[in-house]
């Protein structure tokens, strides 16, 4: 290979990441502490890697995933809504929308022990925001690495400006983290705006209406924040001209993407978007990287 | 070096070279199966060349026109257990499937050696694939070098064939009475060292014959093969039209089968399944022509219509960002998707309409 294809390759910044085992398909043990309910259909899981010093040492960015392993089922990959900053156990917030979930809703119990292995992905710049004020905007399943970086701001407060969190789902039964959300709101960790679709004849004090109006609504001190978003497709789709059009710069937005993934390191193919990886390279990206890679967004 | 090599970009060459009577092949395929594993190409039932295991040096098949399958399965199986899983989910461990053990691949074509190239590069780019590099480091390949192009091959477009400067442990050449073995590695040199006395250093002429027979290889080539470089400036720069796209298309059957028997396409799926008393992970081959390929739980398909995955294979295996992640096309060569595929989306095919900007299929 000529030096210039050498230096191509190592320019490309692709992540390093320490895995949980020398062979990047191999997961490691780690057991089901806590199930918990968190809305219809979506629930909470505490794990903690069974060897003590794997679970003392695992680290990992805001943003970043896991594949989980369910023995003689599969593996399936999953964001980490839990922050770094609390050792020792992580959390999964997981919805029932296949095989792999089926099964996991229908069969695995606390106490079990299941097979991850991780942290994947990049994560989000979170040295990057240090002094800056955060606008996270969230559409329904989006809250989850959302839920993670918000943590890792509430934290670490001293080090970022404002913290503002802008979450849209369905209905008020879909909302995620309610009363920790609250009682954060309450505390004046963070500002948070709470938003459903519709109401479905449920009580709800929040807003109405979808979460890109709300963006507007927001005295943001744009050269000041960088705005993170997660949630489908068709959310981005409104969402990110209208943060544009508000003067942010594209490379001061970044987006949590979800694509398939099998492998996680960049080998199998499902989640090549261009020329990059998302398990590898993402699944944050700045807006800058992802209109200049047509299939990222869009379809 | 020939004229010929250098304007080819030919590297500063092999480490050394050997030559070994023909009368003298079976005895030193003998030693070879002495060391390991041999995988070589032979006659499979109803004539049809394919790479496996050979127990016996009459096996081995030395003129052929290659197979239909690559070579790349003794790398990268259809079902590749990962490692296996033992006990019950209340506790488990997990264990390594196969010991490793040295094999030799023998004659494999210019571009199928090519090929295991690629799959070494793309496995060591970015984060080490240490399960498939360690049964790569455990294989020795033993290219044999093309005088008579096949009738499909464009290898001579994909820097693939027909003769290799570098990408084989050794290259053999057949010169009639002799033939030349070329060491490209360690490994390859350890090869021809353990036969003591049948190989010797190869002489002038020798060397001289080989680069005559690689010099009218190339010229057999013709003019009709596979022009990358304007396919490879409008890939990358989104600049075919959508219509073409539209039209190639229309002729893939998504039937999978051109990255089946591609020696550089590797993506896959990854599945559990039950055996012994235990599960194995593995590892199983899937294509990007295939539709639930890129569909997510959600239901959510990023690549929904066939063309976005014909797209897709023609970006990864052409483009110039690929062109720079990967040192080469992702194309030896071997001419098997102009085989196997029942409409023509294959690469000649597609790459000749971006270049004219129509499609003659």
């Amino acid at each position: 290979m000529s030096p210039e294809l050498a230096r191509a390759r190592t320019q490309r910044g692709a992540t390093r990441v320490t895995l949980t085992s020398a062979n990047p398909y191999q997961p490691a043990p780690a057991r089901i502490m806590r199930i918990s309910e968190e809305v219809a259909d979506t629930r909470l899981f505490d794990l903690r890697f069974e060897a003590p010093d794997l679970a003392e040492r695992f680290q990992y960015n805001p943003g970043q995933f896991i594949q989980l392993s369910i023995l003689g089922v599969g593996e399936a990959p999953f964001s980490l809504p839990s922050s770094p900053t609390r050792r020792g156990a992580f959390q999964l917030c997981i919805r029932r929308a296949g095989t792999f979930t089926n099964y996991l809703f229908d069969h695995v119990r606390e106490g079990d022990l299941v097979g991850v292995r991780g942290p994947l992905g990049n994560g989000f710049p979170v040295d990057q925001f240090a002094g800056h004020d955060l606008l996270l905007v969230a559409g329904g399943l989006g809250m989850v690495p959302l839920r993670g970086l918000l943590q890792y701001l509430i934290d670490l407060r001293h080090r970022f400006g404002r913290v503002m969190l802008v979450y849209g789902s369905r209905t008020p039964d879909q909302v995620l983290f309610r009363s920790e959300l609250t009682s954060m709101s309450r505390r004046g960790d963070a500002e948070i705006t709470l938003t459903v679709d519709a109401t479905a004849g449920q009580p709800w004090d929040g807003k109405v209406g979808v979460v890109t109006q709300l963006v507007d609504n927001l005295h943001v001190d744009v050269p000041k924040t960088f705005a993170v978003a997660c949630g489908p497709p068709v959310f981005y789709q409104f969402l990110l001209e209208r943060l544009v059009a508000a003067g942010f710069g594209k490379d001061r937005i970044f987006l949590s993407l979800e694509r398939r993934m099998e492998c996680g390191v960049g080998k199998c193919g499902h989640c090549a978007v261009g020329y990059t990886f998302t398990c590898l390279h993402g699944p944050v990206f700045s807006y800058w990287d992802a209109i200049n890679l047509p299939e990222l967004i869009y379809t | 070096m020939s004229d010929q090599d250098a304007a080819r970009g030919g590297s500063a060459g092999p480490r050394g070279a050997y030559a070994i009577e023909r009368s003298r092949i079976d005895d030193w395929v003998s030693t070879v199966l002495a060391l390991g594993e041999v995988i070589a190409p032979m006659a499979g039932h109803g004539g049809d060349v394919l790479y496996a295991p050979v127990e016996t040096p009459d096996q081995v098949l030395w003129e052929f026109d290659n197979s239909l399958h690559p070579p790349k399965e003794v790398l990268l199986p259809q079902t590749d257990p990962l490692f296996e899983i033992r006990g019950e989910r209340s506790g488990w461990q997990v264990a390594a499937v196969r010991p490793r053990e040295p094999r030799i691949l023998l004659n494999a074509r210019s571009c199928d050696a090519s090929g295991i190239r690629f799959l070494r590069g793309v496995h060591e780019e970015d984060l080490r694939d240490s399960a498939y590099l360690r049964r790569d480091a455990d294989l020795t390949v033993v290219s044999l070098s093309c005088p008579q192009p096949c009738s499909q091959g464009f290898c001579i477009c994909c820097d693939a064939g027909p003769f290799l400067d570098d990408g084989f442990d050794v290259q053999l050449t057949d010169l009639g009475e002799v033939l030349l073995a070329e060491v490209g590695s360690a490994k390859g040199e350890a090869l021809v060292r353990t036969s003591d006395g049948l190989f010797r250093p190869a002489s002038e002429q020798e060397l001289s014959r080989r680069r005559m027979l690689e010099a009218v290889a190339i010229d057999s080539f013709g003019e009709s093969t596979c022009h990358f470089g304007s396919a490879m400036r409008r890939i990358s720069t989104g600049r075919v039209v959508e219509a073409l796209w539209d039209t190639m298309s229309d002729w893939c059957f998504e039937c999978g089968a051109c990255t089946l028997v591609c020696p550089t396409c590797y993506c896959f799926s990854i599945k559990d399944r039950q055996s012994g008393g235990g599960w194995q992970r593995c590892r199983m081959w899937d294509s990007c022509q295939y539709g639930a390929f890129t569909l997510e739980a959600s239901g959510h398909n990023p690549r929904p219509h066939r063309k976005d995955r014909v797209k897709r294979r023609f970006y990864h295996k052409v483009s110039a960002q690929y062109y720079l992640r990967d040192g080469t096309v992702g194309c030896v060569g071997c001419g098997r998707c102009v085989t196997v595929c029942l409409g023509t989306t294959d690469m000649p095919a597609v790459v000749t309409a971006i270049r004219k900007g129509v499609w003659n299929g």
